[in-house]
């Protein structure tokens, strides 16, 4: 009994000293204005997909401290939450990205020694860096993990960038940029198969051989260690970093992520795996289906990649195709679609998996998901993909991947059901945190509607950190087809340059198109999609390995 | 000293996990037999079971399961074999170090090249898939046979083939690494000490695992491992035999230089490629090595190419040297049988001696001559038919049998035999200058630093 008194007094004091400490705080005005109202939230009335498989309508969720703090038909509503009528909205857990590159920066080239020798470079030279921290060159404020967020992702698993062994990844929320918002930290090691250009290893030959050899030292590095810790009479052991950073995969509590394209580096991936014996996930699996018995005999981890291929075979065909070609064509086609089908596959083997969006564009990753859908996914494979399958391969299961009491509040909220092609995200909520996003009436991207107009002049204006660029773009019908140029400043001085767009296609309201400009020396390209509405067109301009900006564009009337 | 072996380890869960190669079961009917070792036997049947060919002879019949071939008027040959290739490779050269012994062909093979479809289509059932020569000791090797089709690149390694490594002599490790990285070997001088003080270092290596072996069998041992190095334990494994050395060389002097070193290390296992000015040194070679693996008519691509002859296989072969002809291309691979037939033209060698150069001698220097290489009972069914006799310059591979599995058919040979095609190119990117030889390959880091030193051929 005394220390229930005990316990209460505690708490009344807690209270007591939380109030004296808030008060003065409340007495004054939030002169940011960025300070919320309330962290607690009601989303009542809704459509609720509490896990893949599993809803519940009329459901309200309260929110309250970055947790769940219940989800039911019949809550009691907090009298400080915020409301917001659910009703008419979807809302599915926050998506979790299994491997991402978002707001992560490359660290600075390391200088060459002078008496630097190719054969035999230091390791921070030659790409093996597994002691750096994603962390260190991590920004959640950057304007990828704003896009992500709008994607209806709420947590990744970020990755460091560098060579073969770039170093540890970490696990956080997309969530408020005053918090830190950290999950896990060396949550993983990353490897790759990227050679070291100019100096040894160079090839996946030399990849491969090292990692075996710095693995191995590893290990007897640790029991060296060991030894010295609990024993006299045993020499120093030499520190080494590089051997150091691998000794949490020995016991399989730090998994090694790797970095694979296809099926034959996927294979290589899990020969490493088989020989040396460590905890692996796959990252970027594609092409991998002719393997899906090793890989589930494997019992690894696989993250797919959300990149599609283009489908570039609808345009091969022409007139003068000969049978042989038609052929080919016909091969391409197939190609095309088994990508397509992967995931499906997968899910069909009974190989559980998670996403990435490495490589992929945020504008291309609910089509490519839908895509997947269309050819063989399920919805409910794809959620699973999306959310709880992923937070068991990070292994954070017990407070992400799906929606219930005490998990923390991720999610994201639509206006119908999320992998329908009109379905647009409204809200997203990370760490407890809410999102607002703009919806509109969209028109019909296929089907019954009407193509937009797009012949003509349109001024834009695109966002970036730097600051804003306006410009002309000029649209102009060509056959079926459109073609048309860009002017905009000149990066490399004054005035403006034009550049013409390439592989313009409109569908229905969704309009892309692409351009390159060269910057001292560097092509880059440029990737434009958004939507169009009457005289507005609104969009994203995406930089790879920069990312992504709003674009915006008003028509000129027309002049006759 | 304790073997730390990854490709033994390797093996080990390769078996495990994958499932027995495809084998099958032929009766090929009265045909003319070249079985290189036994002669040739006139309306001759060979029955194959499981991939291993079971009765040579007369009359001889097979269950109704049995698919039988009718090579009446036809000639039947063993699967050629050649002793060095760069074909299905993803990656040939390693090339920043004058020693990458650690490196593995096995790591980088590539199942969906279409280089292999057409090896078998000339009639080639096994390549050597070599590292390339940019290094004085490059990578271990990986002997393939070409059973296209597979998607797993481990269904085309020949698992019970010994292993084998590549070395260089002469321009190419020290253009590269010499001249292009200012390193040691800058000259011949250099290479072999790179050579010597490899197998040397490899000797110390062994001795300090040894040491460390002994020391942890004491009770309650506090041992602590030495460094662990794939480089020198791959060195200190071709001391102790378990590996056969194919040396990249051409010039006299050096082939006889490593047939020195050799020697002073107690290495018998090792073969020369391309030995160009072998016909100079071939008593040594006969003596002391396991043979030369030349061009039949190929050289003057770079300096140290121009003293050859087109008789060079030839007089090997009348002084005792085990000689065989390879490709080095994944055009020359696809009619090996004209090379062959180029030592009647130039030295005028026997039919069976000419074949023997592409199939039981290349056999016999990958450690794989008692399986396969000859038409003989027992040994495993890679065989070729021709429409007329191999050497011949009408003659047209018919058919090509992998462990009795029948891999290329004329009759059926598509337009497009692709495996794998991608998803978005109509046309894929080809290597254009397949013709040349692959052994310089992947080395474009270097020719941004030196270009003026590789305007030349890159064998």
């Amino acid at each position: 009994m005394s220390n229930i008194y005990n316990l209460r007094l505690l708490l009344g004091l807690l209270v007591l000293v939380g109030f004296l400490h808030i008060s003065p705080v409340k007495a004054q005005s939030d002169n940011t204005g960025e300070k919320r109202v309330t962290g607690t939230f009601a989303i009542t009335n809704a459509t609720v997909f509490t896990s893949p498989g599993q809803s519940q309508q009329n459901t309200t969720i309260i929110i309250k401290n970055g947790l769940i703090e219940a989800i039911g038909p019949n809550v009691s509503i907090p009298s400080n939450a915020h409301r917001i009528a659910g009703d008419s909205l979807y809302i599915y857990p926050g998506f979790i990205d299994g491997a991402s590159s978002a707001g992560v920066s490359r660290p600075k080239d390391v200088e060459k020694p002078s008496n630097f020798n190719a054969s035999s470079p230091p390791d921070e030279v030659a790409g093996i860096t597994p002691f750096r921290n994603v962390l260190d060159y991590f920004d959640g404020n950057s304007n990828q993990i704003n896009e992500w967020r709008k994607t209806g992702f709420t947590i990744g698993q970020i990755l460091p960038e560098g060579g073969m062994l770039p170093g540890k990844t970490a696990i956080v929320v997309y969530g408020h940029k005053s918090s830190s918002n950290i999950y896990k930290e060396n949550a993983a090691m990353l490897a790759t198969f990227k050679g070291s250009r100019g100096m040894y290893p160079a090839t996946i030959l030399g990849v491969m051989a090292k990692f075996r050899d710095l693995y191995k030292n590893s290990e007897y590095n640790s029991q060296h260690a060991n030894l010295f810790a609990s024993n006299p009479g045993i020499r120093r052991p030499e520190r080494d970093k590089t051997l150091e950073a691998f000794y949490s995969s020995h016991d399989g509590s730090t998994p090694i992520i790797f970095a694979v394209e296809d099926d034959l580096t996927t294979r290589r991936a899990i020969r490493l795996q088989e020989e040396l014996g460590f905890k692996l996930v796959l990252s970027g699996v594609s092409g991998a289906y002719p393997i899906l018995p090793q890989i589930k005999n494997s019992q690894v981890g696989v993250l797919l990649t959300l990149e599609l291929p283009e489908d570039k075979s609808s345009k091969m065909e022409d007139s003068e195709s000969d049978e042989e070609r038609k052929a080919r064509i016909e091969r391409v086609k197939e190609a095309y679609k088994e990508r397509l089908a992967e995931a499906a596959k997968f899910h069909e083997a009974g190989v559980p998996f998670g996403f990435t969006t490495q490589g992929a564009k945020t504008s291309d990753v609910r089509k490519n998901i839908r895509l997947m859908i269309e050819n063989g996914l399920s919805e409910e494979a794809a959620l699973a993909a999306l959310t709880i399958n992923t937070a068991k391969i990070l292994g954070i299961d017990n407070y992400a991947g799906t929606l219930e009491k005490g998990k923390l509040a991720n999610m994201v909220i639509s206006t119908d059901s999320i992998f329908k092609e009109d379905s647009q995200i409204k809200h997203v909520f990370a760490d407890g945190y809410m999102f607002d996003y703009e919806t509109s009436e969209k028109k019909k991207s296929n089907g019954n509607g009407e193509a937009a107009e797009l012949e003509g002049k349109w001024d834009y204006s695109a966002q970036s950190p730097q600051g804003d660029s306006q410009g002309l773009l000029v649209f102009q019908k060509d056959g079926d087809d459109y073609r048309g140029e860009i002017t905009l400043d000149n990066p490399a001085g004054s005035g403006q340059i034009t550049s013409e767009l390439k592989n313009i296609t409109l569908d229905g309201s969704s309009l892309r198109f692409e351009f390159n400009i060269d910057a001292g020396g560097n092509n880059i390209t440029f990737n434009v999609s958004g939507d169009i509405s009457g005289n507005e067109f609104d969009g994203n301009l995406t930089v790879a390995d920069f990312g992504s900006f709003p674009m915006r564009a008003t028509k000129q009337p027309e002049t006759k | 000293m304790k073997k730390i072996i990854y490709a033994i380890a390797a093996l080990m869960c390769w078996n495990a996990v994958e499932a027995q190669t495809d084998k099958g079961s032929v009766l090929i009917k009265n045909a003319t037999v070249l079985t290189v070792t036994n002669g040739t036997l006139e309306d001759t049947d060979i029955l194959v079971e499981n991939g291993v060919i079971r009765s040579i002879g007369q009359g001889l019949s097979a269950g109704s399961n049995v698919t039988t071939v009718d090579a009446a008027g036809k000639y039947v040959m063993p699967g050629i074999i050649d002793a060095h290739s760069h074909i299905g490779l993803d990656v040939v050269n390693e090339a920043t170090s004058p020693i990458t012994s650690e490196v593995w062909m096995g790591d980088v093979v590539d199942p969906y090249d279409i280089g292999i479809y057409r090896a078998l289509a000339g009639g080639t059932t096994i390549s050597h898939a070599m590292h390339g020569s940019a290094n004085a000791i490059g990578g271990q090797n990986v002997t393939l046979k070409h059973r296209y089709g597979t998607h797993d690149p481990e269904n085309l390694f020949m698992k019970e083939a010994p292993r084998t490594i590549k070395f260089a002599l002469g321009e190419n490790p020290t253009r590269v690494h010499g001249r292009g990285n200012n390193i040691q070997p800058r000259t011949r001088m250099g290479v072999e000490a790179v050579i010597r003080n490899g197998f040397n270092e490899a000797l110390q290596y062994k001795k300090r695992w040894e040491d460390y072996e002994q020391a942890s069998k004491q009770r309650n041992s506090k041992a602590i491992a030495p460094k662990y190095d794939s480089r020198l334990q791959t060195l200190v494994d071709i001391l102790d035999g378990d590996i056969i050395i194919h040396c990249h060389s051409y010039r006299a002097d050096e082939i006889y230089m490593l047939i020195q070193v050799c020697k002073e290390f107690d290495i018998t296992n090792i073969v020369f490629s391309h030995v160009n000015e072998g016909f100079k040194v071939a008593p040594e070679l006969a003596e002391y090595t396991m043979g030369a693996s030349v061009f039949a008519d190929w050289w003057a691509y770079k300096f140290e190419v121009y003293y050859s002859t087109a008789f060079n296989a030839a007089i090997l072969n009348e002084n005792g040297v085990l000689t065989s002809i390879n490709s080095d291309s994944g055009e020359l691979i696809r009619h090996l049988y004209h090379e062959a037939a180029k030592t009647q033209r130039y030295g005028g060698l026997s039919d069976d001696e000419a074949l023997a150069l592409i199939t039981i001698n290349p056999a016999k220097q990958l450690g794989i001559g008692d399986m396969v290489g000859s038409i003989e009972e027992g040994k495993q069914a890679d065989l070729v038919i021709f429409d007329n006799h191999p050497l011949s310059v009408y003659a047209i591979p018919q058919m090509t049998f992998v462990d009795g599995v029948k891999y290329f058919d004329i009759s059926e040979d598509k337009d497009d035999q692709r495996l794998r095609v991608n998803p978005t190119e109509l046309v894929e990117p080809i290597f254009l200058k397949e013709h040349d030889h692959k052994c310089m390959h992947d080395l474009d880091f270097l020719y941004t630093e030196t270009e003026n030193l590789f305007n030349l051929h890159n064998h």
